[in-house]
């Protein structure tokens, strides 16, 4: 069964002012993505990524065309019952510490309080906050606060993960970290679903990716297949898809 | 569409709608000799904080009650405050006043009157009158030239309160602001002849209240009668209780010209030239 | 119901944190005790203006706390960016509306409790009794009031965009309510007809928020309002609420988040 379905997804942003152009940020997208997969969302600043996750949560409805989760209609609040989402910038209730706030979305879950503390110990050991975690989310340093939205995004210990530029932000040891967890995750047979600009980083842990250009499909396809169709590594392939003149 | 400015000119346009009728009452109340703009700025705000303060303490003498200036605007002539017309009539509990509320114009007011005092009510525990006293403090700081500020202050000290020696310097400081005021020195007459029993100083200071009404009311088309005669009865009962009938007689006498009720001040007098022993 | 308490904890929590509160509180001691402190003729025992200047600090202050706390929820969710790791969750428009509503609500609830014990304290220390009935009455029916304030206020911070500009419109609208609110129908009748009808229909659509501001009857110890009254005064507040609530949630609804 598909974890996410996308089709003929279109997206446009009217804008307030009377007689400003309608904005078009994705263009008929069509996107599948099996259950287990990590499935990379790739594409230049402003080719519609954060568009596209906008409406998977619910945040934008869709100009027409229409999203699933799980087979659900994204539409729907419990469609999100089973995911975990990381945005591409975010602050937290400055004012709660980090344990607070991973109580606050597990009593959102609904998860049952005797499971809650241990679920809420388990995410905060594996993203490495357990020395914070009765700090003020103020007084952490943006890696920090990366890695908090990590843990909320776990908290459930959803089937399916939505991350917006993930390793935006940290350090090389703390992108190792994501790394490992991204595959950690897979090995437990859950499915991700992320955007980067890290094409190196794509291309270690990702099954599949599509390339988005100006909200529309490049490409899609098993990472190995594209290597080896194009002979060469992601980023050249990337910059060729886009129409990016290549370097000699 | 951003509604806000309209609903911003809408609502100033209520404040301004609000404000105005209330300066429009004020105005009705007390024609301002209009001074500098400066003055009349400040003057007048500060005059106008004070008769609040005066309504306020008019307000609490009826427990809360008190109907707003919209209310007030459908009655023509109010120009003396309940408070004030409750010591006019000093001793008598009963002064007039229609104590049935008026009926509410809606079912809303109608509900809306279970959550305010909306009915006529006096003050009931004794010594409660202290309660007011804040309010005319306040008026008189705001306005110092308010006279009837003191007066009311100084009788619920004195008549109520028990309390004649602050009475005697609000009425002292009142005086000091309003050297020529006979209306003050009437209050401290009373104060002497009826709370300290003092009847030179009593003398001494009515004596001088006269004199003030004569220089400053007596050559007015219309003067104020009512002032007079109370200062006068006030001279002639002192004069009576110390036995002085001669000099009694004369302020009766005085007393009848200006009296609404010539015949009882005649009665008076008939009296006293019985006592006298004189035939008449 | 569990994901509307969990959001309401969170807003309480909030307050608890920031100082607002307690600067506002402090405040009201403080003049509170400035006015007590006046000597009036020698007399100590004169308590009414000093109760209603102490009602009078608790009713500005508990707008100040509910308007502010109401209007700054979903413009710092959005502007901070935490309304979507939110909204990613199960979490229905309805329900992030409710929750921030009852938070609100609860957080004054707090506030006006702790201003309503210094009352009490503070009309004990010259009056030498305790109406608690009374003082709860008014209380309760203070908060009921908040209640349409903070709803209207959360309606408005979806309507306005800046939440500084909705916060001064809610405080102007609340205080000529509550200043104007019960004179408009007298107003009307002075007025020649298309405009009296217009004013007399604005005077029942109005939230009469004054209804529930009971400060004179508590100042000059008058009894407690009969049963049926305080019903139908809840009734009203909770209409109102409720339309209010329900309008924000129709404007929410299909807002786009970003
Ligand atoms: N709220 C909005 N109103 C109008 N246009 C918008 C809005 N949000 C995004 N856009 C436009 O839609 C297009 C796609 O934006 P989007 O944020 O989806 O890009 P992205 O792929 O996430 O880019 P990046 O890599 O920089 O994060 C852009 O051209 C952007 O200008
Ligand atoms: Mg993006």
């Amino acid at each position: 069964m598909e974890t996410l379905t996308i089709d003929n997804l279109r997206v446009e942003y009217r804008s307030r002012a009377v007689g400003d152009p309608v904005k078009t940020a994705v263009r008929g997208l069509n996107l599948r993505v099996a259950q287990g997969e990590v499935f990379g969302f790739l594409g230049p600043n402003g080719a519609g990524k954060t568009s596209t996750m906008n409406v998977l949560l619910g945040f934008v409805p869709p100009t027409s065309g229409t999203a699933r989760l799980f087979g659900v209609d994204v539409r729907e609040p419990i469609a999100r019952q089973r995911i975990g989402y990381l945005p591409e910038q975010t602050y937290y209730y400055k004012f709660l510490t980090a344990e607070e706030l991973l109580r606050f979305y597990a009593e959102i879950f609904q998860i049952p309080k005797a499971e809650r503390t241990q679920r809420i110990d388990a995410v905060l050991k594996l993203v490495e906050l357990d020395h914070a975690r009765t700090r003020q989310i103020k007084t952490y340093s943006k890696g920090m606060q990366q890695r908090a939205g990590l843990a909320q995004a776990l908290i459930n210990n959803p089937d399916l993960l939505i991350l917006d530029e993930p390793t935006s932000g940290l350090d090389p040891i703390g992108r190792m970290k994501v790394r490992e967890i991204i595959q950690r995750l897979k090995s437990e047979g859950k499915t991700v679903f992320f955007s980067s600009h890290e094409l190196g980083e794509v291309e270690t842990v990702c099954d599949r990716i599509a390339i988005l250009h100006q909200g529309e499909l490049k490409t899609e396809g098993r990472v190995s297949d594209l290597l080896r169709q194009h002979g060469a590594n992601l980023e050249q392939i990337f910059l060729k898809i886009i129409g990016h003149p290549l370097q000699p | 569409m951003n509604p806000a400015p309209a609903l911003l000119a809408a609502l100033a346009f209520a404040t301004a709608l609000a404000t105005g009728g209330r300066l429009l009452v004020w105005q009705a109340e007390r024609v301002p000799d209009t001074g500098s703009v400066f003055d009349l700025l400040l003057g007048e705000s500060r005059r106008a904080f004070a008769m609040h303060a005066f309504i306020k303490a008019d307000a609490y003498f009826h427990s809360g009650f008190y109907p707003s200036v919209f209310d007030l605007a459908q009655v023509a002539d109010r120009n003396k405050t309940h408070l004030e017309e409750s010591i006019k009539s000093a001793g008598n509990e009963h002064h007039d006043h229609d104590a049935k509320p008026a009926p509410a114009r809606d079912w809303l007011e109608a509900f809306g009157n279970h959550f305010h005092p909306s009915q006529h009510r006096h003050l009931e525990r004794f010594g409660d009158e202290r309660e007011i006293l804040p309010w005319l403090r306040l008026a008189a700081e705001l306005d110092p030239q308010r006279v009837e500020t003191y007066t009311v202050a100084a009788f619920w000290l004195r008549d109520r309160l028990n309390k004649v020696n602050d009475a005697e310097q609000f009425l002292r400081e009142g005086l000091r602001a309003n050297p020529q005021s006979y209306e003050i020195l009437y209050e401290l007459g009373r104060l002497y002849a009826e709370n300290d029993r003092d009847v030179p100083r009593a003398r001494a200071v009515l004596e001088l209240a006269i004199e003030r009404w004569l220089k400053q009311e007596a050559r007015k088309a219309d003067p104020d009668k009512q002032g007079y005669g109370q200062i006068l009865a006030q001279l002639a009962d002192l004069e009576e209780r110390a036995g002085n009938l001669d000099r009694a007689l004369a302020h009766f006498a005085r007393l009848k010209q200006v009296s609404p009720a010539p015949e009882t001040v005649q009665k008076r007098i008939d009296e006293l030239l019985a006592r006298q022993g004189r035939p008449r | 119901m569990n994901t509307i308490w969990a959001l309401a904890k969170i807003v309480v929590l909030e307050m608890i944190r920031r100082k607002d509160f307690y600067v506002l509180f402090i405040l009201t001691v403080l003049l509170t005790g400035m006015a007590g402190s006046v000597n009036l003729f020698n007399d100590h025992s004169i308590v009414r203006y000093l109760k209603e200047i102490c009602l009078l600090l608790i009713w500005v202050a508990s707008l100040v706390i509910a308007i502010t706390c109401t209007a700054r929820q979903i413009p710092m969710e959005r502007e901070q960016r935490t309304i979507f790791p939110l909204l990613a969750k199960p979490v229905t428009r309805a329900q992030f509306l409710l929750g921030k509503f009852l938070g609100c609500w609860v957080a004054t609830g707090l506030a006006l409790l702790v201003f309503y014990l210094f009352f009490g304290v503070v009309s004990a220390s010259r009056e030498q009794h305790w109406p608690v009935l009374n003082y709860l009455q008014a209380g309760f029916l203070h908060w009921l009031m908040l209640g349409i304030v903070i709803a209207a206020t959360l309606l408005g911070s979806i309507v306005f965009a800046a939440p500084s500009s909705n916060g001064t419109i809610c405080f102007v609208c609340v205080a000529g309510i509550l200043l104007l609110g019960r004179h408009l129908n007298k107003v009307a009748l002075g007025l020649a007809e298309p405009l009296q009808s217009l004013l007399y229909g604005i005077y029942f659509v109005i939230p009469h928020l004054e209804l529930f501001d009971v400060r004179d009857l508590i100042t000059h110890n008058w009894d407690l309002i009969p049963g049926g009254v305080m019903a139908l005064a809840i009734l009203y507040a909770a209409t109102y609420t409720a339309f209010l609530l329900t309008a924000a949630w129709l404007v929410f609804r299909r807002r786009p988040l970003n």
